[in-house]
């Protein structure tokens, strides 16, 4: 990976519990969006798209683990 | 700066947003904005608080339609102006989240190779309708078909993640939901189930 400085978004992305992770994905990515350009606006909202997905894919995290597998 | 939670019908008065400020609610025709302080900067508590109220206020209205953390307008006016085209659709919208809520479901797993006729692209193509079709949940939408009052499916790129589906059913039924979605056997695939959430995914996009 990349080293660079780690952005407020980053943080809130990587360090998220699975509910936090729905959270976001619901209130950043879901819901009407009024006025799109004051929306970007919102410091690193963008970074947080990007990171998203991937995470909400690490099934581990939301699941809890299976006996036997 | 104003800060925009909902759209939604029957708000009742005395509501407080994400940061206990008073809601005002702006009343248009059969539409409310239900607005508040301009957003703050984006951190993990400000998504929460967001949530929260937004949940608050689609619990107490008769419909809610939510908005977006970060949507603002810069005065009422301009806030009227940028639903006054979409009011159609909007009120559509509410029709349908009236009385209701959503159910979040993550389907995990992997699909089989689509074996299709004619290039990468086609095949592309094909895999992106499967996965939105998914027909490998048939055994889950049939346990779920008294429940769920619409559908949208949303097809995801990453490995192991296929797609979110969101159900919108009745207030009240959660519980129920949960039980048979637990009880469904969907093998190989997986599902996570969350909720209920205010409407999130059945809004419509006012800038595509």
């Amino acid at each position: 990976m990349r080293k660079r400085e780690r952005s407020a978004a980053e943080d809130i992305v990587e360090r998220a519990d699975a509910s936090l992770l729905e959270i976001i994905d619901h209130v950043l990515n879901k819901g009407v969006m009024l006025q799109g350009e004051v929306i970007l606006g919102v410091a690193g909202v963008d970074l947080v798209y990007l990171r998203l997905n991937a995470l909400l894919c690490a099934a581990d995290r939301l699941l809890p683990p299976r006996n036997g597998k | 700066m104003i800060g925009v939670y909902a759209i939604a019908q029957g708000t009742p008065r005395g509501l407080s947003g994400a940061r206990g400020e008073p809601l005002s609610v702006i009343a248009r025709d059969d539409l409310e904005l239900v607005c508040g302080a301009a957003p703050p900067e984006l951190s993990a508590e400000a998504l929460r608080a967001h949530e929260a109220a937004v949940r608050r206020i689609a619990d107490a209205a008769a419909a809610c339609l939510p908005a977006r953390f970060g949507s603002a307008a810069p005065d009422e006016a301009s806030l009227v102006q940028a639903v006054a085209a979409r009011e159609r659709e909007l009120a559509e919208a509410l029709r349908l989240v009236h009385g209701r809520e959503q159910m979040t479901l993550r389907v995990y797993g992997t699909l089989p190779a689509v074996r299709a006729e004619g290039g990468p692209g086609t095949r592309y193509l094909q895999e992106r309708l499967r996965a939105k079709a998914l027909p490998e949940l048939e055994p889950l939408r049939a346990r779920l078909s008294d429940l769920v009052r619409a559908e949208r499916v949303e097809p995801h790129a990453e490995p192991g993640l296929i797609a979110s589906v969101y159900h919108l059913i009745d207030r009240g039924r959660s519980a129920q939901y949960l039980r048979a979605v637990e009880s469904a056997a969907i093998e190989p695939l997986r599902v996570s189930a969350t909720g209920p959430w205010p409407a999130w995914s059945f809004v419509p996009e006012l800038f595509p």
